[in-house]
């Protein structure tokens, strides 16, 4: 382990400190001596001009004592102007002295900040590594102490975040497994229900209109529940990424027609108006057509069980930059919008007064969403309670793919 | 009309595909694992089914591990794969054997006739 940063803070400043202190103190002592035998030497040559003086006045050599008396006060002016000197010297000391702390303290600021600054730079990096999704991510424990013990830190925090997310995924892939296995081990018992509902429907006419009514309920159940059971399988598959696509560039009207005809028998059986507005020379998409056909039969199967006997059902597609955006317009009841928030969610559905006519499964959009996305696409929904609701999807159109056979197609049924 | 070997480990099933079958007017044997299969066609001899539906997963011998053995034992009878996957493509067949088809359950028994039919005429 490294010194840490506080430890060498505190050498540092217990140096810089002697330091100044030592020098003080010698220059304060140097100062007292030095006034010290400024004094001596002053009262020693008062005590000789005195001693001059009484000469003086007892007439004893009375010239030698005059030159005494001037030597004297030359002597101490001389004195005088020493210590003033000292004096000097002492303050440049003490001056010295602080100068050369401060110094100390800031090389000794910089080294530890140019210490500090590597890990704590690899430390913000790594963070951001981190938060990216890169849980591999780990710094080198090194620097100070502090930036040490930080570094072993993250390297602890991404450790665990990478320990959780994988009984995450491990809770995911048991999960799907489940759904998998589920849907597979169901699908035997089912098999058996609906082939022999089948085969009593195969001899109605030994029935009673009674029991081939029975029996009509339970073969629409039964293919109630293998929707259902294809629809969590599309789900669990997508979630556990193994819904794989093979996108070729494809023509979008065909795409449209063919998911209209699907649905155009039960809408014109339910007296509904579908009809289809493609623009001339749409670039191709490059998608797997039966997923994308998947999700159009699924919003117009949505347009028609949703909407009254007299809607209109649009299916529009025009080119919007890159991408090829294919709109489902109709005019029925519309979504309420705390619905439409939720609308591509699992399990959704609408007004619970609709759903027991409606057939759906609650996953359609759910589906459709995850299978759009997968495309590179995007799925948005918007509505007017009352007068209709719109999906659009917007596919991406690579360019240079663009149709050579544009063939303004516009068909329309009732 | 054809020859069928039913292989599924649901008596119920086996029950159902020869009730549909025999009504499409097929003459059908049952067989309730891979082994039995084997067994079936080994004692066949002339009276050698013209068509294999046997099930991608039974305890034992699977489909998959029959259509292997009798594949390597140069049975060339057509064989259609039942699975409860929805997309059998994606189970568990490896490419290099021969497969006439996959039949995914619930099954749908029209379908069915149509590619037996097909099968049978070639």
């Amino acid at each position: 382990m490294n010194p840490s940063l506080a430890n060498r803070l505190t050498i540092g400043f217990a140096i810089a400190f002697a330091l100044l202190a030592g020098l003080a103190v010698i220059g304060v002592g140097r100062f007292f001596q030095e006034r010290q035998d400024f004094e001596n030497a002053t009262a020693r040559s008062y005590q000789r001009e005195a001693t001059a003086l009484v000469r003086l006045a007892q007439g004893v050599h009375p010239a030698a004592a005059r030159e005494r008396i001037s030597a004297e006060r030359r002597q101490r002016r001389q004195l005088r102007a020493n210590v003033s000197d000292d004096t000097r010297d002492t303050a440049i000391l003490v001056g010295a002295g602080l100068v050369a702390g401060l110094i100390g303290a800031v090389l000794l600021f910089g080294g530890l900040i140019t210490s500090m600054r590597r890990p704590l730079e690899e430390l913000v990096d790594a963070s951001r590594r981190l938060a990216d999704g890169d849980l591999d991510t780990r710094v080198k424990v090194g620097g100070p102490a502090e930036t040490a013990a930080l570094g072993a830190a993250f390297n602890e925090m991404a450790g665990e975040l990478q320990r959780e997310a994988g009984r995450r995924d491990q809770l995911d892939r048991m999960k799907d497994e489940f759904v998998l296995t589920a849907s597979h081990e169901l699908r035997s018992p089912l098999t058996s229900v609906q082939g022999f509902a089948e085969l009593l429907m195969l001899e109605r006419e030994r029935l009673s209109p009674k029991q081939v009514e029975t029996v009509e309920i339970i073969l629409d159940n039964t293919r109630h529940l293998v929707r259902l059971l294809n629809d969590l399988l599309d789900l669990a598959r997508s979630d556990a990424g193994r819904l794989a696509i093979k996108p070729v560039p494809t023509e979008v009207g065909p795409l449209i027609e063919d998911a209209a005809r699907t649905i155009r028998a039960q809408t014109e059986a339910g007296g509904q108006t579908l009809s289809t507005e493609i623009e001339p020379g749409l670039p191709r998409v490059r998608v797997e057509p039966d997923r994308i056909r998947q999700v159009l039969v699924n919003l117009l199967t949505n347009a028609h069980e949703y909407c009254p006997a007299d809607a209109s059902i649009l299916v529009r597609a025009v080119r919007v930059g890159d991408e090829v955006e294919i709109a489902v317009i109709d005019d029925g009841p519309g979504i309420p919008a705390e619905q439409l928030e939720h609308i591509f969610d699992r399990f959704t559905r609408g007004d619970a007064g609709l759903t027991q006519r409606v057939g759906g499964t609650g996953l359609g959009l759910a589906i459709s969403k995850s299978l759009v996305e997968l495309h590179g696409g995007t799925i948005a929904a918007d509505s007017t309670p009352g007068e209709g609701a719109t999906f659009r999807v917007r596919l991406p159109a690579p360019t240079g793919s663009s149709s050579q056979s544009p063939s303004p197609t516009a068909a329309e049924s009732g | 009309m054809a020859r069928v070997l039913v292989a599924d480990d649901s008596e119920t099933i086996l029950l159902l595909m020869r009730t549909r079958l025999e009504m499409a007017g097929h003459e059908v044997q049952t067989a309730v694992d891979g082994q039995e299969v084997m067994d079936t066609l080994h004692r066949s001899g002339g009276e050698a089914p013209d068509v294999l539906l046997l099930d991608a997963m039974m305890p034992r011998k699977s489909g998959i591990d029959a259509l292997r053995e009798l594949r390597a034992e140069g049975i060339e009878t057509p064989v259609l794969i039942v699975s409860a996957h929805q997309e059998a493509e994606d189970a568990t067949t490896p490419a290099d054997l021969e497969v006439s088809g996959y039949v995914p359950k619930p099954i749908d028994f029209e379908a069915l006739f149509i590619t037996i039919e097909k099968l049978t005429a070639e």
